[in-house]
């Protein structure tokens, strides 16, 4: 094969269902799967894996708001509600939006940049059974007398053995632990394969978005997950062998937890949402009919984000006291402005483009709705003198349910609806996809819009009871359960689609490119074959398949360093 | 430079003005030293890449450079992480598209170990015994799957 042969034989244009490299076609049966090490495939399991973790974290959260539409225990008690709010949100982070964010950047990094697969396969596969496992061990406490009951944040001394006995919460630390470890071997697999094997022409500032934002994210992995991992093992040797690492009656330090988690946990937001920014930077250019306005100028937006993001943790400790204030309000606000430009450049390549609304746009332009209410509720959550008020309250709810469901879910289906026919050779069906982003998008705003007025009134968060007499508590309440039901038949919409065209192959036959994609992946078949390419455009720009499209449009050539592992921007 | 020297170049630099800025008015240790211990990483990563793209470009030969740059090029070339420039691909991994792997049981035999450890520490050593015995056989068939040689 050669870049020369584009175009000819089996390139853009051919349908075929699932094909070996010799070009015979078989299902993937069972055995295929557990021991798969090509990429593809361990992106659709990290992609599905994803989305069972999200519908049993969604059934905790149904529950919880259930127990929550009246004032008074109905359904639970409250050690209950706390198992339900802390795997919800731990389920949520750790093992739904991590594995789809790890299906994506598995399934579509190597064919974004013309490699047949990962550096490290057989470590690629490891990653994704270490995350099960994960999954699975933390979500095992509900089998054995009681889950984590803690807040996904885990602060001591409320995790510590005296506040939090049993195995249910060393089955959560084990795990995360095995979920992170599993981030880390990931991050270190993509940068390798993104660093080492992008296709001849591929320049670092050709490759498309989602990949560099995927090369920020692994960065931000890398750096920040180790520490998750010690601070998991700290608190288990506390708990476990009777060491004081978090102890301050015994010389160690309750805020040495908050410090260890948030350093992790701060960026793990932006790890959750810088990979979502890349997917809706793939889809908005295609579906506008031109090129991403200021890719460069994106791209250092995306840098710059993954920089400032380690260097802002403690603004989830302002009301410890014991944090520069200061410090973290000015770093933390300082993120408005690479979001901004991020903004800026959306909405810039939308303008005067030719807008086509199938269901991968419609998500993205509600994606940029609700990213920036969460988002523009972050500039208040970084200042200290707002924070003191609202911390701990429904408001933050709200706001990092706006950035994370608002954000990362809603690019997630824009994804799904967008990349699932070149993953499966099926499109999905409309009609059912503007169903499924309606109701979601009513859902969302119902759901989540109110906990903005009730932090504000002041309703703390992780509570199974609240009194009768508060204000219109009961009143937002209510309109918060019906606004979930709403998001509940959004949710049954995707699923009935998924199953419907995609397990039941009544989906329309998508071909190799149903949109006029732009990166490489569209330059292949549906679903790829073996190893990915039988021909590569030659690449150019950032937009390969678009430039072979357009033979005759002029592009900028800048020379590349062709035979080179590693190569000038 | 390379703009893969230069993505961990920018982190290193910032992460050691930040880490400056941060401990000179705060004091704090944990999160001193965590910022600290990001300008090593990255910094060792920029050191790396460097020497790493210069030997790929052939700006490094046998011979060249002092004994430390030497004993570096050595080590990578020794892993596998530099390779002659000579070796010119027209196609993405042309050389190597046979040595990818179809398909291997122990990824799933190790996390299935890993499982077995971590539940292990959980509740009691002899979950530990086992594990470790699936962990040994995976390392084993891992390294012996491929015979590389032929």
């Amino acid at each position: 094969m050669s870049t020369a042969e584009f175009g000819q034989g089996r390139g853009l244009g051919q349908d075929r269902p699932l094909a070996d490299g010799a070009g015979t076609t078989h299902r993937a049966g069972i055995i295929d799967y557990l021991t798969t090490t090509d990429h593809k495939q361990i992106g659709l399991l990290y992609v599905f894996t994803g989305l069972a973790f999200f519908i049993i974290s969604g059934a905790l959260s149904l529950l919880m708001r259930a127990e929550l539409t009246m004032p008074g225990l109905q359904f639970m008690d409250e050690a209950t509600y706390n198992q339900l709010f802390t795997m919800h949100g731990t389920g949520m982070i750790f093992f739904f939006a991590s594995p789809v964010v790890f299906g994506f950047a598995n399934y579509f990094i190597p064919l974004q940049i013309g490699a047949p697969d990962v550096a490290f396969p057989r470590l690629n596969a490891l990653t994704y059974w270490l995350a099960l496992a994960g999954g699975l061990t933390a979500f095992s406490g509900f089998l054995t007398g009681g889950a984590a009951a803690f807040g996904w944040t885990g602060y001591v001394p409320l995790s510590d053995a005296t506040y939090s006995p049993g195995s249910g919460a060393n089955l959560w630390i084990i795990g995360l632990a095995l979920s992170g470890t599993s981030g880390i071997l990931g991050a270190v697999n993509f940068v390798t394969t993104i660093f080492t094997m992008r296709a001849p022409g591929m320049t670092m500032f050709r490759m498309p978005v989602f990949t560099w934002n995927m090369l920020v994210t692994s960065l931000l992995i890398m750096l920040t997950f180790p520490v998750l991992t010690a601070a998991l093992a700290m608190l288990f040797i506390d708990r476990t062998f009777g060491a004081h690492f978090f102890d301050p009656a015994a010389g160690g330090s309750a805020i040495l937890w908050q410090h260890l988690f948030w350093f992790f946990g701060h960026p793990e937001v932006y790890i959750l949402i810088l990979p979502f920014f890349g997917i809706v930077t793939e889809i908005i250019p295609v579906f506008s009919g031109k090129p991403i306005f200021g890719y460069r100028g994106f791209v250092f937006a995306t840098m710059l984000i993954g920089v400032l993001s380690y260097s802002v943790w403690a603004h989830h400790m302002f009301t410890t006291g014991v944090v520069s204030n200061l410090f973290f309000a000015v770093t933390s606000l300082m993120i408005a402005i690479p979001t901004g430009v991020k903004f800026f450049n959306w909405i810039a390549t939308m303008w005067r483009g030719r807008l086509r609304f199938d269901t991968p746009m419609l998500f993205c332009i509600g994606f940029l709705f609700m990213f920036l209410i969460g988002g523009l509720t972050g500039p208040f959550l970084a200042s200290p003198a707002i924070d003191y008020a609202v911390h701990d309250t429904y408001y933050v709810v709200a706001h990092f349910h706006y950035v994370l469901f608002g954000g990362s879910v809603f690019a997630a289906f824009a994804g799904l609806y967008f990349w699932l026919p070149k993953m499966t050779g099926r499109l999905m069906d409309e009609r059912l996809g503007k169903l499924h982003f309606w109701l979601v998008f009513v859902g969302i705003n119902l759901t989540f819009f109110p906990m903005h007025v009730l932090g504000l009134e002041g309703m703390p968060r992780r509570i199974a009871d609240y009194p009768a007499s508060q204000g219109d508590w009961t009143m937002l309440n209510i309109v918060i359960s019906v606004g979930s039901a709403i998001l509940v038949l959004g949710i049954l919409a995707f699923a009935w689609n998924v199953v419907r065209c995609i397990f039941l192959g009544r989906g329309r036959i998508s071909g190799d490119d149903p949109w006029g994609g732009y990166s490489l992946e569209w330059a292949t078949s549906s679903p790829p074959p073996h190893h990915n390419f039988r021909a590569i455009p030659p690449i150019r720009s950032e937009r390969p398949v678009f430039d072979a499209r357009h033979p005759t449009t002029p592009v900028r050539v800048k020379p590349a360093a062709v035979g080179e592992g590693l190569t000038d921007g | 430079m390379a703009e893969e020297v230069r993505f961990f170049l920018r982190t290193a630099l910032y992460s050691a003005a930040v880490g400056l800025i941060y401990w000179s008015i705060s004091y704090e240790v944990a999160g001193s030293v965590m910022l600290a211990f990001v300008v090593l990483a990255t910094g060792l990563v920029v050191g790396f890449l460097t020497i790493a793209v210069r030997a790929t470009r052939g700006e490094l030969t046998a011979g060249a450079g002092g004994p430390a740059t030497r004993l570096a090029l050595t080590m990578l070339r020794t892993l596998g992480f530099v390779e002659p420039r000579t070796v010119a691909l027209e196609e993405p991994l042309a050389a190597e598209r046979d040595r990818f792997p179809r398909g291997s049981p122990w990824p799933l035999i190790g996390g299935a170990g890993a499982l077995l450890a971590g539940l292990g520490l959980v509740y009691g050593p002899w979950l530990l015994l086992p594990a470790i015995a699936v962990l040994v056989l995976t390392v084993w068939g891992w390294i012996t799957q491929f015979d590389v040689s032929s």
